[in-house]
């Protein structure tokens, strides 16, 4: 029996009721990072806006990630860095980055020790809603902690979707009713379970119907992700009980002894996906030596302190912006929430890069005395305005000759976005009048 | 300090000259220059060139110059200040001349920005001017990075997207009579605001074309200065200025400090103020640029620029004409040439000879900004000797 201690979803604001769309800067590790930072604000360990949780964290023991998912962004080259620093966990925690779907996110759960955060994410190509969920196991004696146990597995062959190395996208045996009698259903058979699921994860609405007792709450993904948002589900059912989670032939259930707090969602929108344009370019060039340098404090969203006068600099810099010392900087939190000074928004196609999109130059809050120029995200192109407010996240901010280079984009706070035209209008009267 | 003058001036018309290299634009520039100093020129009399490219093109820029303009037993030094190259390089090879080193000295400024592809030119240019790792891969086109002044700009100021039209409407007609130019034709205020957007609030009409192109300038000491031309116009300031390169570390992007900072030293080293100038080539990269430059080089009061252009005081015609040559909105922008070929221009026109003559000027000011915003490099010509 494990215990949780916190519940974190993220959902891309992209999409419609029917599910998500992935956006154009986001992979499976930023919906990964957003969920699991979610789930840390979910545990009491991280602020939304998201002050500076690396020390609460090691402190409470986040010794373990474990992150699941069909759509690692990097095979060779490693996703463990860039997860670890945009959650904001130290860099000696253990990272295992596992290919599964559902099942394999409740087996990793109901495995787990405590200080296992178990993060699920589905960033599938066109077509496939995506998403990501993440539980942070607690100590066995995790106060308000559900208990969850493993009901039962069954580990079966039944390809009906594949996609094989090397090979460009998945291939699909198209017998939807092969794939529920001889697939999932089999599957189930085998389980035996001594009660019905109340949530199944990794299936239809119908056919997770058909399997469950009473009617199961609908979720927003199919894959990995699926088994976490099923679980987050028994808060607003307001019970426990067994939880499903099924991928082809494969099913794993467990059972939970009560309903789980709530979860920490973040989940802004829906809004219509953007219509961009893609342009055809060279490769955008990368220096990994810069990379290098810059990848600790730039994932993880902090700036140089001034060891002499305490001046904060971003990105942080030998020479002190202030008082000009040389003696040193330490890396320090950054406040996650700034309002735009200055924005404006790329139209012409930029060959490489999706367009159109915008750029907002950020004062962060807090009085720290730092700005950031950053790309805008979240809402259409061309809506941020002078003045609009929102909080810094992380996304991919462009793929660097193959290498995914992330950083911290700008997402404006869905009232500010859905205000921007009297905002607007009123700010210009004001300069006007200075 | 010895004086400076200078006696010859030339240049290649600009534009996208695709049947034209690196190593035929410069001696076309160079030759012009020296057809055009009223005593002639013995290339022999040629002791050192300063020479003003951004990029790189065909090869190492020194060589080229020397190699492609009969000039092999000369130094040469290459100049790059970002968009300011032109200017700095005329100001290096003024305080040559003045220190003494030298009595007769070549600038030339050259660039070749449509030898790439236009797939190409963008990344390449990013890499000259934006930090690897915290903003190249942030997609900051060129307008990008003077949009985000201007944007701050419009929101401060009671200027509009309106005014940006009229300043692009000044230096299209301004750029009609001048057989240099590359976009010699007239547009209309709603032509400009109806155009297709770049980068907000930039429409296309806002933005300088990509232009090839060389331009070439003789300074000469006082000592010698009467073999050459009993008409010279004299190098009075330079001045050149600098700003933090980073965006986020520019406290009021309404301003551009390296302008103000150049302009001080120009005007001081001339011995004049603003309200001397009579003409000017400015910075017009981005129409709301050439706004913002009215108030950093004193033409105007903070936030007044507006007025200038809507009163059409910088209008051929004006009390202040600015970029009578069609500036680098209309006349084009090969960045090393630029601030040269405005030097070409205001040698003109304080000469009398110019395309699109302005009345009777005596005193010039010539100012580039570039790196985006981080140099700025002012020089003031005048036909008074001072």
């Amino acid at each position: 029996m494990v215990k949780l201690a916190g519940l974190g979803t993220y959902l891309p604001p992209w999409g419609s009721a029917r599910g998500r769309a992935l956006g154009p800067d986001e992979d499976a590790l930023t919906l990964g990072v957003a969920a699991a930072r979610a789930a840390l604000t979910a545990a009491g360990l991280a602020s939304s806006d998201g002050a500076a949780d690396v020390e609460t964290a090691a402190a409470v023991g986040v010794r373990r990630v474990v992150f699941v998912t069909r759509e690692l962004p990097l095979l060779v080259g490693g996703n463990a860095a860039a997860l670890l620093a945009g959650i904001g966990l130290a860099a000696d925690v253990a990272v295992v980055e596992q290919v599964g779907g559902a099942p394999a996110v409740l087996d990793a759960l109901a495995g787990a020790a405590p200080g296992t955060l178990v993060v699920a994410a589905d960033a599938p190509q066109a077509g496939q809603p995506a998403g990501a969920a993440a539980a942070l196991v607690g100590p066995d004696d995790t106060a308000g902690g559900v208990g969850v146990e493993l009901v039962g597995r069954v580990v079966r062959s039944l390809p009906v979707h594949s996609l094989a190395v090397g090979e460009p996208a998945i291939r699909d045996y198209s017998d939807a009713r092969l794939e529920r009698e001889r697939g999932v259903g089999v599957a189930v058979e085998r389980l035996e379970l001594a009660e019905k699921p109340v949530v199944a994860a990794g299936l239809a609405a119908k056919q997770a119907a058909a399997l469950c007792a009473g009617s199961p709450p609908a979720l927003p993904t199919l894959g990995a992700s699926s088994a976490l948002f099923a679980i987050a589900a028994l808060h607003e059912l307001g019970s426990g009980g067994v939880v499903l989670a099924a991928e082809q032939a494969s099913v794993t259930a467990v059972r939970l002894d009560g309903p789980p707090a709530a979860a920490y969602r973040d989940e802004a929108g829906p809004v219509l996906p953007e219509k961009l344009s893609r342009t055809p370019g060279p490769d955008i060039a990368i220096s990994l030596p810069a990379y290098e340098r810059a990848f600790e404090v730039k994932l993880r969203w902090e700036g140089g302190r001034c060891d002499a006068c305490g001046t904060l600099a971003l990105p942080p810099r030998r020479r002190c912006l202030s008082c000009g010392s040389e003696s040193g900087w330490t890396p320090a939190a950054l406040p996650r929430t700034g309002e735009v000074y200055s924005a404006v928004t790329v139209r012409v196609p930029v060959p490489g890069l999706p367009t159109p999109y915008s750029l907002a130059i950020v004062e962060l809050d807090g009085d720290v005395g730092v700005r950031a120029l950053v790309k805008v995200t979240g809402v259409a192109a061309g809506t941020v305005q002078i003045g609009d407010r929102g909080r810094l996240v992380l996304r991919r901010v462009a793929v660097r000759s193959g290498v995914p280079d992330y950083g911290y984009a700008f997402f404006p706070d869905g009232s500010a976005a859905a205000a921007a035209g009297p905002a607007a209008a009123g700010t210009i009267s004001e300069g006007a009048a200075r | 300090m010895r004086r400076v003058a200078v006696v010859g001036a030339g240049m290649t018309a600009f534009g996208e000259h695709f049947g034209l290299g690196i190593k035929e634009l410069l001696p076309m520039a160079v030759s012009e220059m020296a057809a055009h100093v009223d005593k002639g020129l013995d290339r022999a009399d040629i002791q050192a060139a300063w020479f003003g490219e951004l990029t790189t093109v065909d090869g190492f820029p020194s060589g080229i110059l020397v190699d492609s303009c009969g000039l092999l037993d000369i130094p040469v030094t290459r100049v790059e200040n970002a968009c300011a190259t032109g200017n700095d390089a005329v100001r290096n090879a003024t305080f040559a001349v003045a220190s003494g080193a030298f009595d007769v000295v070549l600038v030339v400024g050259a660039d070749k920005v449509r030898e790439s592809s236009a797939r190409a030119t963008f990344w390449e240019w990013a890499g000259l001017t934006r930090d690897m790792a915290w903003d190249y891969p942030l997609g900051l086109v060129a307008p990008a990075n003077f949009a985000l002044h201007v944007a701050r700009y419009l929101h401060e100021s009671p200027a509009t997207r309106e005014h940006l039209a009229m300043v692009a409407v000044k230096n299209h007609r301004h750029a009609v009579p001048n057989p240099k130019a590359q976009l010699r034709y007239e547009i209309t205020v709603e032509q400009a605001l109806n155009a297709p957007i770049v980068v907000e609030p930039f429409g296309l009409y806002d933005c300088t074309p990509q232009s090839d192109g060389a331009a070439a300038l003789l300074l000469v000491s006082e000592d010698v200065v009467d073999r050459y031309t009993d008409r010279p116009v004299w190098v009075r300031g330079v001045g050149l200025g600098l700003d933090r390169v980073m965006h986020q570390h520019k406290r009021d992007m309404t301003t551009f400090p390296p302008t103000v900072k150049a302009a001080r030293a120009a005007y001081a080293m001339a011995g004049v103020g603003p309200a001397d100038i009579d003409v000017a080539e400015v910075h017009d990269c981005f129409t709301g640029v050439e706004l913002i430059s009215y108030e950093d080089l004193g033409f105007t009061e903070r936030f007044g620029a507006y007025k200038l252009i809507e009163d059409g005081t910088t209008t051929v015609g004006g009390s202040k004409p600015v970029n009578p040559s069609g500036g680098l909105k209309a006349k084009g922008h090969p960045p090393g040439a630029t601030g040269v070929a405005q030097c070409v221009e205001l040698f003109e026109q304080l000469r009398g000879e110019a395309a699109n003559q302005v009345d009777s000027p005596r005193t010039a000011l010539a100012h580039n900004i570039g790196g985006p915003t981080a140099v700025s490099a002012v020089t003031i010509l005048s036909s008074d000797r001072g």
